[in-house]
């Protein structure tokens, strides 16, 4: 299927010869994820820094080694769960999967996290920015070594109610692309306002015959139409 | 076929691999069925049609939502039919008894030359710095150099640092920290066509060298040796083991061979993770072995020298010939 060219979708084939869409997740994204991670592991350590406080010695050490730990290997424990994603991310929708769609395997997570210390150059992580950037699929110097990608989960799409209009034969023959955008418009005529519905129906109605023609009766037959290349008859 | 009867004459398959996805990854489907177990042959079997009614459905132009539908499926799926356990201790045994020591060995030019890169200008720093101290504010600043000379003054009662069993264990998060980023530098500077790990390998060597001659010559030769001589054996070698790791990046990136950049990049990436692996689990043997052994004063420095030989024999002899019988 050809793509828009503004569209970022990265493709990844299986075995099975299908193409999965992956949906690379941008700068801005990212940023809110890293923001959100990064509170969260300053509560951490303030919550740790607070217990150690009762503790002396042993407290400090405690809080040292946790602080080590969140530095590097936070990202790291998450990812290789069941839901590949810190909770950042996951808060925003993420997740890193390996560039064939694949849950991140361990070795793959270390490095790209490990990674991070040439992605913070110069500063602020500089180069992590650059690098996402100039890429299509947004990755970082990390992410571009280690072979993975950092994905929009998918989300459901819902299907339209259609059942209100009696089907319509259409006017004159329909390709199978026609078909489709006949039928992507129904199933989102109930998020349209009627105004803008009307609108884009007026766009399609040399399917339903009435060219250069606008108004609901109109959206009413077009949406027919749709039913009808759905497969409905009666 | 109309996308309605499409989806009327498979959808049972579809609801059947979905049903059986959400057992297998635990999901609450609301309705609290008895759970059965899911038959991996079964799942196979649906998740290839799926596949050929996704392929179908995109050839078509079928409605998104139907295309949406199976592709989600497919990929969650995809997911769990093709995933990877890297887990579980007997990989972990694998990794210690084989794997590591192999993969050091295989990089062994790598290794070789992160470890000149290190050990010259360590020496010959420390050379130069035993004989022309002030050569030391080249490397470090006065405060520091001032710093590691009161720290490993046998007046101080112990080796540099009020020791007590806490401050042992507050000192182990801090050389954690210290080495593992080093080592952590090292390994990342590679991305930059390699040049990053050769600078931070050399800094460090020459830092380490400055110091030791500094102290050598301020004849503190007999608290600085036994305190570094058993920890080294691990830290010094995880360092290089992580330098090697990155030239061996750099260098894929420079030289790709029959691949393009970024495939070279990646494959040389995915192999040293198990160089990787060993690294971290080196440093924190070595941060272990310096708080709580290399500290500790009531231990005459022939014990230590006799310990640090034994462990430099033993990180060395591991990585030479553990694991050789199954090359």
């Amino acid at each position: 299927v050809p793509r828009a060219v503004l569209d970022t979708i990265v493709g990844a084939e299986t075995p099975e010869g299908i193409v999965l869409e992956l949906r690379p997740a941008g700068l801005n994204a990212r940023f809110y994820a890293f923001a959100l991670d990064w509170v969260i592991r300053l509560a951490i350590i303030w919550a740790a820094a607070m217990t150690a406080t009762y503790m002396g010695g042993i407290g400090l050490a405690f809080v040292i080694i946790l602080f080590f730990a969140l530095e590097w290997f936070y990202p790291v424990a998450f990812e290789v769960g069941s839901s590949g994603a810190s909770p950042g991310k996951r808060a925003f929708g993420l997740k890193v999967v390996m560039d064939n769609g694949l849950p991140v395997t361990p070795a793959a997570s270390l490095s790209r996290n490990l990674l991070r210390a040439a992605d913070f150059l110069p500063f602020l992580y500089g180069f992590a920015i650059v690098s996402m950037l100039l890429r299509r699929d947004c990755k970082r110097l990390g992410d571009i070594a280690a072979g993975t990608i950092v994905v929009h989960e998918p989300r459901a799409t819902r299907r339209g109610a259609l059942n209100e209009v009696a089907p319509i034969a259409p006017a004159r023959s329909l390709t199978p692309r026609d078909q489709a955008v006949v039928i992507a418009l129904a199933t989102r005529a109930h998020r349209l306002t009627a105004e803008r519905l009307d609108e884009l129906a007026a766009l399609a109605a040399t399917v339903s015959g009435d060219a250069g023609q606008s108004g609901p009766h109109v959206t009413r037959r077009v949406l027919g139409v749709a039913e009808w290349a759905l497969g409905r008859r009666s | 076929m109309t996308p309605l009867s499409f989806e009327q004459l498979y959808q049972h398959e579809w609801d059947e691999l979905e049903t059986s996805l959400n057992r297998v990854l635990g999901r609450r489907t609301g309705n609290s069925e008895p759970v059965e177990a899911v038959s991996g042959a079964r799942v196979a079997v649906l998740y290839r049609h799926t596949c050929e009614h996704l392929a179908l459905a995109r050839a078509r132009c079928y409605p998104a939502y139907m295309v949406d539908r199976l592709e989600q499926l497919t990929a969650s799926a995809h997911q769990v039919i093709y995933q990877r356990r890297e887990f579980g201790l007997r990989r972990t045994r694998e990794a210690v008894s084989n794997d590591f020591p192999v993969a050091v060995r295989k990089h062994a030019r790598y290794v070789a030359v992160a470890a000149a890169t290190f050990l010259v200008p360590m020496l010959v720093l420390g050379v130069l710095v035993h004989r022309q101290p002030e050569l030391v504010l080249s490397v470090v600043s006065a405060d520091t150099a001032a710093s590691f000379e009161e720290m490993y003054s046998p007046s101080a009662g112990s080796i540099g640092r009020p020791r007590t069993a806490s401050a042992d264990w507050v000192m182990f998060g801090v050389y954690i920290r210290n080495n593992v980023g080093i080592a952590f530098q090292c390994f990342a500077g590679g991305l930059f066509l390699g040049l990053g790990a050769l600078f931070f390998l050399a800094w460090n060597g020459a830092f380490f060298g400055a110091i030791a001659g500094y102290l050598t010559e301020r004849g503190l030769s007999s608290t600085f040796y036994p305190f570094v001589a058993t920890h080294s054996a691990f830290e010094v070698t995880a360092i290089v083991l992580a330098g090697a790791a990155g030239v061996k990046i750099g260098h894929r990136l420079l030289a790709p061979a029959r691949a393009t950049r970024l495939q070279s990049l990646v494959l040389a990436t995915n192999d040293s993770a198990v160089l990787l692996y060993g690294v971290t689990a080196m440093l924190l043997l070595a941060a272990a072995v310096e708080a709580f052994w290399s500290s500790a004063t009531w231990l005459p420095a022939g014990v230590k020298y006799g310990v640090a030989a034994l462990s430099w024999a033993a990180v060395l002899g591991y990585l030479s010939f553990q694991g050789r019988r199954a090359d």
